[in-house]
């Protein structure tokens, strides 16, 4: 073999030997072709991804190949195009078919080599088997896909059962006969209305914060519509800077507000003209304070002081979880009650307490 | 307008909330009617002309959900009111039919007898 290659092509043969090397080599898979589409080299990276032996390929023909399979019509014109100079092959996508294996797509970029003699000019065929790949991003893109569907549904399907217990809750509210009970399936229905709030915020929120502003201002017009029966005489306003915090953090400071909210409105004004209540919250780096000031009759005093209930007792809790203190003063006229939790001071017990 | 009480369509497929839906809505003095699907719900708009106003879930069982249910009744029955509430907190009223109201779930109970009073007094802020 050796004597018929020297004897046939002696320069061809010289010349192509570092190329040759470099195509064997290719850890891309690579063909060297002849102008009319005869295979010079290919290297070993084709012959392994695509199941052709070796020693069959020097001399035969691209479309002869393996079984047959690389006697694509739309590769064939595409190299004779680029032989000519014509056209260029870059990115072509073909799919190559083989009996009893899947199909696979490949990426094709062909190069026509020319060092000036136009009758010896040779084609470069890159061929990159991205069939694995494209799958692989497919998959990925589905995952994606599916986790966004699945956490759909589950946003739904929290609203759905939260509208289930705000639905009982009102429901048993308009049945009961006492006007005590039925306040405290009101109340009951605050608390989930409160919670579900921040289930609505985070649904359209990205990072999984809640920004306070717009929950207290939601939680408030709740609160209002379904308690106010005067928006003349009562009114909530709502100043809160444009802090953002985690949603187990917002679930507390929410139930916080709905309980003091609902207190002022049930206590303060029992037969005022004019009254209002002011959620405040400001925080500074770890520090924040949040207050629910209100300017009615202010809060009872010594033996006519009312003995503290649920509402009392969810906010010392939360507020104790919150790592925060609670402050209760006059607001002249009415009551003021402040929760301020200081960064600094609670560095070293970030242990929630026990409920 | 109206003859006597008002008449409010229910379709919602989760019985507790439909349950609790048209007590909301008899409680508030209209008479109430009640679909678990919107096919249920086209057949009972079919069988009668008083419906004032429908009620509807957007995700239910069926070929047809809320949303594609409100244009239907739309298109078919113009004059009646739609009100839809959704899992979902995020669908814009303008995937409505114009004039229709939306309420994201869980919705305030006043909040939606508000939204039926107003529709039906004709007033649609």
């Amino acid at each position: 073999m050796r004597a018929i290659v020297v004897k046939q092509e002696p320069t061809a043969h010289l010349e192509a030997a570092s190329t040759l090397a470099v195509v064997v080599s290719s850890n891309e898979p690579l063909l060297f072709l002849t102008m009319d589409q005869k295979v010079i080299a290919a290297s070993t990276s084709f012959c392994r991804a695509f199941g052709i032996d070796p020693a069959t390929i020097p001399g035969r023909r691209l479309s002869d190949l393996g079984k047959g399979e690389w006697a694509l019509p739309r590769l064939a014109s595409l190299l004779k195009a680029t032989a000519s100079g014509s056209a260029q092959i870059d990115a072509y996508e073909i799919d190559l078919e083989r009996p009893d294996q899947m199909t696979r797509r490949l990426v094709v970029n062909a190069r026509q080599l020319d060092d000036g003699d136009k009758e010896r000019i040779r084609l470069l065929l890159a061929i990159t088997d991205v069939t694995d790949i494209r799958a692989e991003a497919r998959l990925k893109d589905d995952l994606v896909r599916e986790k966004a569907i699945l956490l759909q549904e589950v946003q739904h399907r929290v609203a759905n059962s939260l509208q289930i217990i705000a639905s009982v809750l009102m429901q048993s509210a308009r049945r009961v006969q006492s006007e005590e009970a039925r306040g405290h399936l009101h109340n009951a229905h605050h608390r989930v209305m409160s919670i579900a709030a921040v289930q609505k915020q985070l649904s359209t929120s990205k990072a999984g914060k809640v920004d306070l502003s717009t929950y207290f201002t939601q939680l408030c017009e709740s609160l209002g519509a379904s308690m106010i029966a005067d928006g003349e005489r009562l009114s909530i306003a709502v100043t809160v800077d444009d802090s953002a915090v985690d949603a187990d953090v917002s679930i507390s400071l929410g139930l916080i507000v709905t309980e003091l909210v609902i207190n002022s409105l049930k206590h303060a004004f029992p037969d005022q003209s004019k009254g209002r209540i002011t959620i405040d919250y400001h925080s500074s780096g770890k520090d924040w304070t949040l207050s629910v000031s209100d300017d009615g009759i202010g809060m009872p005093r010594g033996a006519d002081a009312p003995k503290a209930g649920l509402g009392t007792g969810i906010v010392e809790a939360l507020a104790r979880n919150l790592e925060g203190t609670i402050e209760l003063s006059d607001a002249n006229p009415g009551t003021n009650i402040t929760i301020r939790h200081s960064g600094a001071a609670h560095r070293q017990t970030d242990v929630p307490a026990a409920e | 307008m109206f003859r006597g009480k008002a008449v409010i369509l229910v379709v919602e497929d989760s019985a507790i909330i439909r349950m609790s839906a048209v007590d909301l809505v008899l409680s508030a003095g209209y008479l109430a009617l009640e679909a678990s699907s919107a096919e249920e719900a086209v057949r009972i708009l079919e069988s009668r002309t008083d419906v004032d106003l429908v009620f509807t879930d957007v995700q239910m069982p069926g070929t047809m959900d809320g949303i594609r249910l409100s244009h239907y009744i739309r298109e078919r029955w113009p004059p009646v009111r739609l009100i839809v509430a959704s899992g979902k907190a995020m669908l814009a009223e303008s995937h409505l039919p114009e004039g229709s109201r939306f309420f994201s779930k869980p919705y305030n109970d006043h909040a939606i007898t508000d939204a039926i009073g107003r529709l039906l007094s004709g007033d649609a802020g």
